[in-house]
C-alpha cells in the first residue's frame, strides 16, 4: 500500500513539473535547478525549479493515507503558470499573512518577518511579548478558532496567505468559505512529524514563503548540528537509560502518547526510555488508568504534566497519583516554564524551533551528572 | 448475580491479576501494588458502578410509572440536560481566560459542583412547574423540551469552542466510574442510599399512582404533592450520579423493562427491589466490559451501558409485542 502510494506520488511529481515546466514559455531552458532539501521532515517536499517552487505536503492532517497537496510558489513580478487549481498559486515573497498556530509565529520571526504578521487565531496564546505588543496595538488581529473563525475580518486584512493547520476532512468546512472568498490558504503539517528535527525543518517552507531559502537552511542546519552533537555526547556520556512516564489522567483515562510520537524521540534522544516506547499509533491512545499506574511503578521520571505547575496539584487532580514513585522521590518536570498568564506556553511556540535546548533541558534531567551548569529553559522543576 | 459481578469486576480489569493474587490481598499478605490496584482502583470502582446501577434504575423506574411512558428514564426531566449545561460551562465557558489544559488541574470537585449546580436548578424548576399544572404529560412535554433547548445552547458553545475544549467536553458526555475520590465516593454513597431508602418509602404511593391518577386520588392521595415528592427522589438519584460519573444513558430506561419481564409483575414491592439489584450487577457487567479485560485499552462506559441496552430492550418488546405492566395500567 505504502509503495503504491509512494509511486503514485513519484509519478504525479514527474507529471507536474512536467506541466510546471511546460507551461512557463518565457523560460524554455527550465529544469529541477534544485531538487528536494528536505531532510527530515517526512511530511514536506520542497522542489525549485526556474519558473516556481513547488511545496509537497504529505499526509497533512491526521489519520490522512495517500494524500497529497501541491503548492506553486511564484516571485512576484514574473510570468505566471498555468495549473489546474490556480488557488494553489502562492506569490512570494508573502508580504501579509495570517497565522492559526503559534508554532507557525516562532518560524516568521526566526527569519525577522514578524511585521508580516496580520492576523493569529487566539492572540491571548501567544507567547511572544512582542507579538503580544503588536496585538495590543492593534496591528494583529485576532481571527478567532476554526469554526467560529472571522471570514469577515480575514476579508477585511485581505492577507496574501493564511496559514491553516489540517486537523482532518472537517477542516474542508472553514478553510473553504475562505477559499471561496479569493484568499489563499496553506496547510501546515509541522505538529504531525515525529522527529524533532523534521519538526524544525519546517523554517524552509516559510524561507521559500519569504525567499529567504538560504537563511533558513542556515537555521536549520545550525540546529541541527547543535542538536545532534548533544545527541552524540548523551549517547556517549551515558550508560543506564531511566524510565519516564508522561501526562496526566482526565478522568479515569490516560491518554498516552505513542511511542513514535515527537515526545517519545526526545525522551530517546535524551538518553530516556519511554514506557510505551514499543507502541505505535497515530493518535494519543486511551488507556486504563490501573493499567498506566501498573507501568508508572516502574518510572524514576515524569514529565510534562498537563498544565500543573506545582507539585501539590497532581493529588489534586487524583489523589491516587502521589503514590506514583516519580512523585514521591520529586522527579517531576514539566515543560511549561515559560507561559504567559493566559496559558501561552512558549515550549510550543520557540520550542518548536528549539529542539536543541529542549533536548539540553531533558538530558540534563534525566542524567544530572550530564551538562552541569546548564539551567532549565522550557521545564520546570515542580515543587 | 450482583455479588458475581461485583466480585468479577474485583478480579478483571485492564491489569492481568491471577485471581489467586486477588484473594491473597484480601488474606493481607500480597505484593503491595496490586494491593494497591485492588483497593485503590477496582474496589471503589466497582462500588461506583453498583451505586449508580441502583440509583439509575431507581430513577428510571419512578418516571416511567409516574408518565405511566415506558420510554421514560431517569433524564426525561432534563436533569442530565442541567448537568451537561453546567459542565459545558466550566469546560467551554472560559473562552479566552483558560487554557484547556488547566481544566485538567482544577480537580474533580469544580466539575461535580458544575453538574450538581446545573441539575439542581433543573429540579427546583420541574419542582415548581409541577406544583402548579395538573396533567401529567404536559410535565414530560415541558420536560423534554427543557432539555432540548438546554441541549442547544451546549450545542452552541460546542460550536464556538476549540478542539481540545471539545475533547475535553465530549470524554465527559462519555461517562466513567473509576475517577472518584474517596470522599466523593462517600457522598455518592449517602445520597444514594438515602435516595433508595426514599424510594422504598414511595413504594405505596407508586402501587397506587399505576392504578390511575383518578384511583389514586380517590384514596385520598394529593396527587402534585405525591408527584413533587417523586420528583425530587428521582432527581437526586439521577443528578448526582450526573455529578460525579457524567450521563450514563440506558441503564435507568433498560433495567425497569428487564425486571418487569423477569418477575412478571407490576408491583412496586417486587420492582422496587429488583431494580435494585438488576441495575447494580449490569452496572458491574458493563463496567468490566469497558475494561476491556487482557488488553490496556478501555471503551467509555456509556457505550457498553448503550450496547448491552438496547437488544435487551428491543428483544423484550419483541417478545411481549407490548410493554408490559405499563400499557396495562
Amino acid at each position: 500500500m505504502r509503495r503504491i502510494a509512494g509511486f503514485a506520488w513519484l509519478l504525479s511529481l514527474i507529471l507536474l513539473q512536467y506541466s510546471c515546466r511546460n507551461d512557463s514559455h518565457s523560460s524554455p531552458a527550465a529544469g529541477i535547478l534544485s531538487s528536494d532539501i528536505i531532510n527530515k521532515a517526512e511530511r514536506l517536499k520542497i522542489n525549485t525549479n526556474d519558473s516556481c517552487t513547488i511545496v509537497t505536503l504529505l499526509d497533512p492532517w491526521q489519520g490522512s493515507d495517500g494524500v497529497q497537496i501541491n503548492y506553486y510558489l511564484i516571485k512576484r513580478g514574473s510570468r505566471s503558470i498555468s495549473v489546474d487549481d490556480t488557488s494553489r498559486i502562492i506569490h512570494v515573497p508573502v508580504r501579509k499573512i495570517i497565522c492559526m498556530s503559534t508554532t507557525h509565529l516562532a518560524m516568521i520571526m526566526a527569519l525577522g518577518e514578524e511585521n508580516s504578521v496580520a492576523g493569529v487565531s487566539g492572540t491571548a496564546f501567544v507567547y511572544s511579548q512582542n507579538l503580544l505588543d503588536m496585538a495590543e496595538k492593534g496591528l494583529i488581529e485576532d481571527v478567532g478558532y476554526e469554526n467560529s473563525l472571522n471570514s469577515e475580518l480575514i476579508l477585511k486584512i485581505k492577507p496574501d496567505l493564511v496559514m491553516m493547520y489540517g486537523v482532518g476532512g472537517e477542516s474542508a468546512g472553514y478553510t473553504g468559505k475562505i477559499e471561496e472568498l479569493g484568499i489563499k490558504t496553506m496547510l501546515n503539517a509541522d505538529f504531525l512529524e515525529n522527529d524533532p528535527l523534521g519538526k524544525a525543518e519546517w523554517i524552509k517552507l516559510f524561507g521559500a514563503l519569504y525567499c529567504k531559502e538560504y537563511e533558513a537552511d542556515s537555521l536549520y542546519r545550525s540546529i541541527s548540528g547543535a542538536y545532534n552533537s548533544i545527541k552524540d555526547s548523551i549517547r556517549l556520556g551515558t550508560r543506564k537509560r531511566p524510565k519516564v512516564l508522561t501526562g496526566l489522567p482526565f478522568r479515569d483515562t490516560w491518554y498516552v502518547s505513542p511511542g513514535n510520537s515527537h515526545l517519545s524521540s526526545l525522551i530517546k534522544d535524551a538518553g530516556g526510555e519511554y514506557l510505551w516506547e514499543g507502541t505505535m499509533s497515530s493518535a494519543a491512545m486511551p488507556m486504563g488508568l490501573e493499567s498506566v499506574y501498573m507501568r508508572s511503578l516502574e518510572a524514576e521520571y515524569w514529565i510534562n504534566i498537563g498544565a500543573v505547575v506545582s507539585k501539590d496539584e497532581i493529588p489534586a487532580v487524583d489523589a491516587r497519583l502521589s503514590t506514583i514513585p516519580a512523585y514521591k522521590n520529586g522527579h517531576l518536570f514539566n515543560n511549561n516554564k515559560r507561559i504567559t498568564e493566559n496559558g501561552g506556553n512558549d515550549y510550543w511556540e520557540s520550542g518548536v524551533l528549539n529542539p536543541q535546548l529542549i533536548l539540553k533541558d531533558l538530558a540534563s534531567i534525566l542524567h544530572p551528572e550530564l551538562f552541569k551548569d546548564h539551567k532549565l529553559i522550557y521545564y520546570r522543576k515542580l515543587e | 448475580m450482583l455479588l458475581l459481578f461485583f466480585s468479577l469486576d474485583i478480579f478483571l480489569g485492564s491489569v492481568s491479576i491471577r485471581p489467586s493474587e486477588v484473594l491473597s490481598v484480601f488474606l493481607g499478605n500480597a505484593d503491595s501494588n496490586i494491593e494497591t490496584i485492588i483497593f485503590k482502583f477496582r474496589l471503589p470502582k466497582a462500588i461506583t458502578a453498583i451505586l449508580v446501577g441502583i440509583a439509575l434504575s431507581m430513577s428510571g423506574l419512578q418516571m416511567q410509572t409516574i408518565f405511566r411512558n415506558p420510554m421514560a428514564g431517569p433524564y426525561v426531566l432534563g436533569v442530565s440536560s442541567g448537568a451537561s449545561l453546567g459542565v459545558a460551562i466550566v469546560i467551554m465557558g472560559f473562552y479566552s481566560g483558560i487554557a484547556p489544559s488547566d481544566l485538567m488541574t482544577f480537580g474533580n470537585w469544580v466539575l461535580t459542583f458544575a453538574a450538581w449546580a446545573g441539575a439542581g436548578a433543573v429540579m427546583l424548576l420541574i419542582m415548581a412547574i409541577s406544583a402548579r399544572i395538573k396533567d401529567v404529560m404536559t410535565i414530560l412535554i415541558i420536560g423534554i423540551m427543557m432539555a432540548s433547548g438546554l441541549s442547544a445552547v451546549v450545542s452552541i458553545m460546542q460550536y464556538f469552542s476549540s478542539e481540545t475544549m471539545l475533547k475535553a467536553y465530549v470524554v465527559w458526555t462519555m461517562g466513567s466510574l473509576g475517577n472518584l475520590s474517596s470522599g466523593q465516593l462517600q457522598v455518592l454513597a449517602i445520597t444514594v442510599i438515602v435516595g433508595t431508602i426514599f424510594s422504598i418509602f414511595l413504594i405505596k404511593l407508586l402501587n397506587a399512582m399505576q392504578l390511575g391518577e383518578n384511583y389514586a386520588s380517590s384514596i385520598g392521595l394529593n396527587i402534585r404533592s405525591a408527584r413533587v415528592l417523586v420528583f425530587i427522589c428521582s432527581s437526586i438519584l439521577a443528578g448526582s450520579v450526573t455529578a460525579f460519573c457524567g450521563p450514563i444513558g440506558f441503564i435507568g430506561i433498560a433495567i425497569p423493562h428487564i425486571v418487569r419481564n423477569v418477575f412478571r409483575t407490576s408491583d412496586h414491592k417486587v420492582l422496587v427491589p429488583g431494580s435494585i439489584l438488576a441495575g447494580g450487577a449490569v452496572m458491574a457487567l458493563c463496567d468490566i466490559i469497558s475494561q476491556l479485560p487482557g488488553s490496556e485499552s478501555v471503551i467509555p462506559v456509556n457505550s457498553v451501558t448503550a450496547l448491552i441496552g438496547i437488544p435487551v430492550v428491543i428483544w423484550i418488546v419483541i417478545r411481549n409485542k407490548r410493554v408490559s405492566g405499563l400499557s396495562d395500567g
